[in-house]
């Protein structure tokens, strides 16, 4: 094996994302087999991190940074693995759109979420704060996303995730996503009272949510 | 009252302070709302987009303006409140959308709970005002809620009350409807009888519905709270210092922002900030290191000359248990001892201001009368109360159970618990009742018995017409 792969699985433990960086334009450079570094490399290390989550020994900011090299490193090795470079072919778990609904600019709990979905294996585009039903719309048609996930942290703005939800009626879109919501003021209860497909109310929960509306 | 302790030294306080001015000049603050960017331009501060560089004399020169104290003025005169100095003033929970019932229930809070939190801050003996969104309302359209919950305000009691910063216009709402109360926007004007919350958005942040009503209030002559929360560890820095210097600065970039729109304009500075919980990423309340800020607080009010808000029953418990009860006092306490004036979240909050709770209510009322009477201290003012002569008079070996002096005396200096059980086992055992169920008992019987001061029907009927009419307004 290609020590490289070592090197990455370890900057990604590290939460070092300038190294996760360096290491895959090198894979990049040197011709190495992207999908075998994604898979022995990334993959790798944030698995490790996820396990380490889950028994309690990692804490946000590992998990966070972790994540953030992983897209770090990942985002360079896009171009040769959309080639399809190198043996066999690395896939995702799954595509998730997650942002902060118009009208709310809080994005912490967002971010939260965002890293362990990416620790579990998802590939999350994050279109960041403040964002309209029709962003959340056209990002997953983009990206060819199975679920949209949108937060909330006012009692003014969960109304926005409501607004979502009767946007995809509106389209005719309903079927093509699941929305799951998730924020501080929002509830079970709320989630089934505007027609969302789940609520979580933290990020473990989330993860859990994903993988069973995706099973 | 007790002599109010300080926590940070000079050396640490003025670390602080520059630190904090270092931060509005050189990293700067975020005013996204564009009439409080035209105010900054117009003191000629730097500005770069929304982004507003503080110069540090201009900072020290503004928050100078500010008063030491103010009196929040009552519909019933008795209720009148300093605020500053020496002075603390209690009251329920702010913002929870949720309420936690006895049996572990979590629902959606209602206007119903809204008027009950008013009514049992009324009738609490150590409240001193109802607060202000006691809880979320939920069953009520976001447009007109500001109203009803200021009516509910003003018709459930006569304490002092919080009103609504959601905006320019809620704000200017409350203020009028305030005014319909008090006989005038010029009477509030100089007799200063509504008080809101502005918070930051930490880090380094306000946004357009706060500045709106700090504008509102701030024009009016109003006070307001001007507060951050930053979560150490993720909305700041994960060291006590650096978290304290974050906030301090945005609390700095607040009042300087009151001052320049009215100078003297009565604020207190206000902190929540506490932790992150780093499994979790949840905001985390009920610590010594919440405690820790919130005293190293009211000693930056105190250096600025400002009155403090901070503090209250702080809790992460989602039931009124051991938790929830050790948490709040330690929070409280803290608060009280040294030398916060103004503590929203008193009473009532679990899970980190998430939920509101009948019986932690009423556990917290229970604390808060416990603090009040450590605050009161020793009476050494008197030969009656140094008691020399009634000690001559027992001597060795007696009682003072069927002395004069002890029948005077005992009930003025000793707290006498509301909720606290001092039965015998034997006594307990007959209903074996826990605190969350007496207190439980407690809030019902509260809520029964209570008749909320009546308001002036010619008064009631002005407050009722404009609520009327600008529900209308809002809601076509």
């Amino acid at each position: 094996m290609n020590p490289i792969f070592e090197e990455i699985k370890d900057a990604i433990v590290d939460g070092d994302e300038d190294l996760a960086i360096e290491l895959a334009e090198k894979v990049v450079e040197e011709k190495i087999d992207p999908v075998q570094a994604v898979q022995l490399g990334f993959i790798k290390g944030i698995e490790e991190v996820g396990a380490a989550w889950t028994n309690g020994e990692a804490f946000l900011p590992d998990v966070m940074m972790a994540a953030d090299a992983m897209k770090a490193g990942m985002d360079v090795l896009e171009a040769v693995l959309a080639a399809g470079e190198g043996e066999g072919t690395y896939e995702d778990k799954g595509k998730i759109v997650l942002g902060t609904v118009e009208g709310d600019i809080h994005d912490i709990g967002k971010n939260i979420v965002g890293a362990l979905l990416t620790s579990a294996g998802f590939k999350v585009y994050d279109i960041g704060i403040d964002q309209k039903a029709e962003d959340f719309v056209a990002k997953a048609d983009e990206v060819g996303a199975k679920i949209i996930a949108a937060s909330s942290l006012l009692t003014t703005t969960m109304k926005s995730q409501k607004v979502l939800v009767e946007y995809l009626d509106d389209q005719n879109l309903r079927d093509t996503y699941k929305v799951i919501i998730g924020g501080g003021p929002t509830s079970k209860k709320w989630g089934e009272d505007i027609g969302a497909d789940g609520w979580a109310e933290t990020a473990d929960e989330a993860v859990a949510l994903c993988k069973q509306l995706l099973e | 009252m007790l002599p109010k302790f300080d926590i940070l030294t000079d050396e640490q306080i003025d670390k602080i302070h520059n630190n904090s001015l270092k931060i509005l000049q050189e990293i700067g603050v975020e005013f996204s709302y564009d009439p409080a960017i035209e105010v900054f331009k117009k003191h000629g501060q730097r500005v770069e987009g929304h982004r507003v560089f503080l110069d540090s004399d201009f900072v020290k020169k503004m928050v100078e303006k500010a008063p030491a104290q103010f009196t929040l003025h009552a519909r019933n005169p008795e209720h009148n409140l300093i605020c500053g100095g020496e002075n603390i003033i209690y009251m329920p929970g702010y913002g929870a959308p949720f309420v936690y019932d006895a049996d572990g229930g979590k629902r959606d809070a209602t206007m119903a709970d809204y008027d009950n939190f008013v009514k049992l801050a009324g009738a609490s003996k150590n409240l001193h005002m109802t607060g202000g969104t006691v809880v979320e309302p939920t069953d009520v359209e976001d447009e007109i809620r500001h109203l009803k919950m200021a009516y509910s305000h003003i018709i459930n009691s006569d304490k002092c009350f919080m009103g609504s910063s959601s905006g320019y216009e809620h704000a200017k709402d409350c203020i009028e409807l305030t005014a319909v109360l008090h006989g005038g926007l010029d009477v509030i004007k100089e007799k200063p009888a509504l008080i809101c919350l502005v918070n930051s958005v930490t880090p380094l942040k306000y946004d357009d519905r706060m500045l709106g009503g700090l504008m509102a209030y701030a024009e009016a002559g109003q006070p307001m709270v001007i507060a951050s929360l930053v979560m150490a560890g993720s909305t700041g820095p994960a060291t006590l210092a650096g978290a304290m210097s974050l906030q301090n600065a945005e609390v700095l970039a607040g009042i300087t922002l009151t001052q320049c729109i009215n100078p003297g304009t009565p604020v207190v500075y206000g902190c929540t900030s506490a932790l992150t919980d780093m499994s979790t990423g949840s905001l985390s309340i009920g610590n010594p290191e919440n405690a820790l800020f919130v005293s190293a607080s009211a000693q930056f009010a105190r250096f600025y000359g400002v009155p403090c808000r901070g503090g209250g029953g702080l809790s992460d418990a989602k039931t009124v248990d051991a938790q929830a009860g050790y948490e709040s006092m330690m929070t409280l306490f803290a608060a009280s001892s040294t030398g916060v004036n103004f503590v929203m979240h008193t009473a009532g909050i679990l899970q980190y201001y998430m939920a509101m709770s009948y019986e932690k209510f009423m556990v917290d009322d229970e604390i808060a009368g416990m603090v009040l009477r450590y605050l009161k201290g020793f009476d050494c003012d008197s030969d009656e109360k140094m008691a020399y002569e009634v000690i001559e008079k027992v001597g060795p070996g007696g009682h003072f159970l069927t002395q004069k002096h002890t029948r005077k005396n005992f009930k003025t200096e000793f707290f006498r618990p509301a909720l606290s059980d001092r039965q015998s086992f034997d006594s307990w055992s007959k209903d074996s009742l826990d605190t969350k169920q007496r207190a439980k008992l407690k809030w019902q019987e509260v809520l029964a018995s209570y008749t909320p001061p009546e308001l002036d029907p010619v008064i009631k009927e002005k407050v009722e017409a404009f609520i009327e009419k600008r529900s209308k307004e809002l809601l076509k």
